[in-house]
């Protein structure tokens, strides 16, 4: 019997997603690398003439998240296309490595992609800036404390964005968000209510010191721990949903 | 070789499709699935894909659970659905990335196909007829030599000479090795290519059987003499031809068109002759 997993078959995949989207990725690309380009602009004309590894992550940080999360919407076109799906999940490849697969070229390629796009359209930037105004000429740095935030950033709503690609037919984006806003809003009522019937006796609803300084305390200690929860249990926990709803999928 | 074990299958909110439907399907044969529009052919030919999960029972595919999809089952089933798009891509491009994954995908018979076939090989699919998209999945389907070939529809879109080129094309690539289903409503564009037919009417197998028990016990024609019993179904035509218990007569071609008709009409009659085994013993 044929393995149900086989490195050869991700990368024979990950070659099909990209040849099979060339189109759109190179779209996206020249898109992002248009808005990119005036984005460095304005930064070298309006700061210190110069691009910072921060001025970087803080001007492609926003781009990247958006584009990644078009592009992860992109990827699962062929599933929900009535007329293409037949062909798409009667390929002899295991959900298991459709996953890893859509993984790589979703993240991580993505990723590499972007930021040699980055790099190029900033060092691009200073040379343009360098011959028509008072930029000097230097070259661009990309990695800083706020560049691994980004890309640590994109590496935890992916996966949400990753299961709501593959879990909607219709309106995929836009339920998505949706629901993450609701799964937002229901877990900032529990934590309020949570917080308000342990709390009540405690005047801390009074808006005085201790109050702000209790949610400042809260907010501290559960965003680490939220993050890890978040890293350890819903982002693989989406990609598992994710894999299921592949293996459930009926055309 | 694939076998459908008590299947049942029906619609969420619709009506159902299969009822308790047992069936099998054996490699070297290539099998011409008819029935009316709605019957189901398109559904059972999705199902024996994996694409779609019967309700209960079972359909296996080499021995293995198709619903699973798994990678050595897929491997072994290709299918030409009767609507599809395929990726604009140039047709070598559209090789290169979807052959990889069938073990036994021949390049120089794709290739000899697609030139068969009156296309280029650097054409861009999407600058394509709907036709001549049909003939590249063909083309494709058939060089991943895979060992279950499920075809729905695939004389649609196809013009005249497009048509007898399949049936050419389909007639040298059968083998012993290969089970082929054909899915159609169009009877006469599969003549002289199946060698087995199943009809599907309400929810069930009307009909299950092989062209050579066919043409051995039925008669297709106009009667001219011999008792009116032998009459099992007769065109209400003015070309009035009948299906005939054969009995001594002279062996007919058969018409596809008029068992259809017959097996809708009154497949208890036909079955009940067929299993009659005079003369699978005598012939």
């Amino acid at each position: 019997m044929t393995m149900q997993f086989s490195l050869k078959r991700i990368i024979n995949s990950v070659y099909r997603d990209v040849t099979v989207l060339r189109g759109s990725i190179v779209t996206g690309l020249s898109i992002a690398a248009g808005i990119l380009f005036i984005a460095f602009l304005l930064n070298l004309g309006f700061g210190d003439h110069s691009i910072t590894a921060e001025d970087y992550a803080g001007t492609s940080g926003l781009l990247y998240v958006l584009f990644g999360v078009l592009f992860t919407f992109s990827i699962f076109k062929e599933v929900h296309d009535q007329k293409k799906n037949h062909l798409y999940l009667t390929l002899p490849i295991s959900p298991v490595e459709r996953v890893i697969a859509v993984w790589i070229t979703t993240y991580i390629l993505y990723t590499v992609a972007f930021t040699i796009l980055g790099v190029l359209i900033g060092q691009m930037a200073i040379i343009f800036g360098s011959l028509f105004s008072k930029v000097n000429l230097h070259f661009i740095s990309i990695f800083s404390e706020e560049y691994w935030k980004m890309i640590t950033f994109y590496l935890f709503v992916q996966p949400v964005f990753f299961y709501g690609a593959i879990r909607f037919g219709k309106n995929r984006m836009g339920k998505t968000v949706l629901s993450l806003l609701l799964v937002f809003l229901g877990i900032l009522f529990y934590n309020f209510l949570i917080y308000g019937m342990l709390n009540h006796d405690f005047d801390v609803f009074s808006g005085e010191q201790l109050a702000s300084e209790a949610f400042n305390l809260a907010k501290k200690d559960f965003s680490i721990t939220g993050r890890w929860l978040f890293m350890i249990i819903l982002g693989p926990a989406m990609f598992l949903a994710g894999y299921f709803r592949m293996i459930e999928k009926e055309v | 070789m694939i076998t459908l074990n008590n299947l049942k299958f029906y619609f969420p909110k619709g009506k159902r499709v299969f009822d308790d439907v047992t069936l099998s399907f054996v490699a070297g044969n290539i099998y011409g699935l008819f029935g009316k529009n709605g019957e189901g052919k398109s559904t059972l030919m999705r199902i024996m894909s994996g694409l779609l999960f019967p309700k209960s029972g079972q359909c296996r595919v080499f021995d293995e659970d198709i619903s699973k999809r798994t990678v050595s089952c897929l491997q072994n089933v290709f299918i030409v659905p009767e609507e599809f798009e395929l990726n604009g891509l140039k047709i070598t491009t559209y090789e290169q990335v979807n052959s990889v994954f069938y073990p036994k995908f021949s390049k120089d018979q794709f290739y000899e196909l697609i030139a068969e076939f009156e296309l280029s090989k650097d054409q861009k699919i999407s600058t394509l007829s709907f036709g001549q998209k049909k003939k590249v999945l063909i083309a494709f389907g058939i060089a991943t030599n895979t060992k279950l070939l499920l075809m729905d529809e695939p004389t649609n879109g196809l013009d005249i000479p497009s048509k007898s080129q399949f049936r050419k094309i389909m007639a040298s690539v059968a083998d012993e090795q290969r089970c082929i289903v054909i899915s159609t409503h169009q009877v006469r564009d599969l003549h002289s290519l199946i060698n087995h037919v199943v009809i599907l009417n309400q929810c069930n197998i009307a009909f299950d059987y092989s062209l050579s028990k066919v043409s051995n016990h039925l008669w297709f024609g106009k009667p001219t003499q011999g008792p009116q019993e032998s009459i099992i179904y007769a065109e209400p035509s003015f070309t009035g031809k009948s299906v005939l218990i054969r009995e001594d007569r002279e062996e007919s071609e058969v018409d596809l068109e008029l068992l259809f008709n017959a097996v809708l009409n009154n497949s208890d009659a036909i079955n009940n002759v067929l299993k009659n085994t005079y003369h699978d013993h005598a012939v």
